[in-house]
This record gives C-alpha cells, sequence and structure tokens, in this order.
C-alpha cells in the first residue's frame, strides 16, 4: 500500500475504533482553517460543530496565550447537561468527539 | 445558599495536592474568592468569564434545550477547570499531572 493509502486506512480504523466506544455519537476531524474533513455525524450537524468549535479552540488557545504565551492548548472538555464534546488538537487539525458523558 | 455552596467547595479543593489556586467569580465578574494573587486573579477571571460564555453559546448554539456544566482546559503546564453555576464561575488552576 502507498504511504498515504496506508495512513488513510489507519484514520479509518482509529476513527471505527473510536466510534464503537459506548457513548460516543460523533466523530469530526477539523483542519486548521474549521473545515470539517472527516465526520460520521450528518452535513448539518458537522458544520455547525466544526464552526462553533473552531471558535472556541481559537479562544482557548488565545486566552491560554494570554496567561502564558509559552504555553498551549493540549485538550479541551466542554460538558453540557446532555452531552460531552472533548477536543484534541494537533499541529494541523483538530479531533472532535461528541459523546454521552454517562456512558 | 450558592456562595456557601462555592465557599465550602473553594476550601475543600484548594487542599488537594497539585492544585495551584481557586478563584470564584460572581455574576458580574468580580472575584469575590480566590487563592491567588490580585493581578493573576483578574486576569484568570476576566480570561475565563469571557471563554466560558462562548462556551456556553456554543452548547446553546447546537441545542437550546442544553446547557453548559463543566469546562476543561488542558495545557502543557497547568490545567484549567470552570464549574458555571448561577452565573456564578467556580475556577480551579491546576498542575495537569494530577
Amino acid at each position: 500500500m502507498s504511504l498515504r493509502r496506508k495512513k488513510g486506512a489507519e484514520v479509518e480504523e482509529t476513527l471505527k475504533r473510536i466510534q464503537s466506544q459506548k457513548g460516543v455519537q460523533g466523530i469530526i476531524i477539523v483542519n486548521s482553517e474549521g473545515i470539517p474533513v472527516k465526520s460520521t455525524l450528518d452535513n448539518q450537524s458537522t458544520v455547525q460543530y466544526s464552526a462553533l468549535i473552531h471558535q472556541l479552540v481559537m479562544k482557548a488557545r488565545s486566552t491560554l496565550r494570554d496567561i502564558d504565551p509559552q504555553n498551549d492548548l493540549t485538550f479541551l472538555r466542554v460538558r453540557s447537561k446532555k452531552n460531552e464534546i472533548m477536543i484534541a488538537p494537533d499541529k494541523d487539525y483538530f479531533l472532535i468527539v461528541i459523546q454521552n458523558p454517562s456512558a | 445558599m450558592t456562595i456557601l455552596y462555592f465557599s465550602l467547595h473553594h476550601f475543600i479543593i484548594e487542599g488537594h495536592k497539585g492544585v495551584i489556586g481557586t478563584i470564584i467569580v460572581n455574576s458580574e465578574g468580580l472575584p469575590i474568592r480566590t487563592t491567588l494573587d490580585n493581578s493573576t486573579t483578574s486576569l484568570y477571571a476576566r480570561l475565563l468569564r469571557s471563554f466560558t460564555t462562548l462556551a456556553r453559546s456554543a452548547v446553546r448554539d447546537v441545542d437550546p434545550q442544553n446547557d453548559l456544566t463543566f469546562v476543561r482546559i488542558r495545557s502543557k503546564k497547568q490545567e484549567i477547570l470552570v464549574a458555571p453555576e448561577n452565573n456564578f464561575l467556580l475556577i480551579v488552576i491546576q498542575n495537569p499531572s494530577e
């Protein structure tokens, strides 16, 4: 398999693994511009979550940098009554997992 | 009642290892309890109040029936926990390794 296809397959496998965890409602991968590149949710939800969370990640990053310019975001967890959104930022992308917290 | 609840939380949390500081911010955004110095407190209070507002509106935008209950911002050097309650905010800053 070419490197690109191998990596693509790895990503798919990882997504499947996360998706199979109890309580996981959706997974979205968003690029550095806030554009969703992969999602297990419908289009509308994907676009909505991506935009809102991109904004939130930017805000979390600037909050941390205002406190300490040397510091950076490694993980973000937003819990609400109905679910929990976990955001793992990376260099070029961020991974969003929406789950049911009680599961 | 909420203030009492928060004060208890505040003192109990402060006893935990790894906690760098705790701040309680009232509905007007004013810190009413803190274990940190004034300027650090003001900075955290202002920034986290702003962040929490954004997080809450994001949650409500997706589902107006839903509401924010907790935020955890993890970074290389520390972890910031924010628990909103009745327009007050309980902020805990701790070591990320705990």
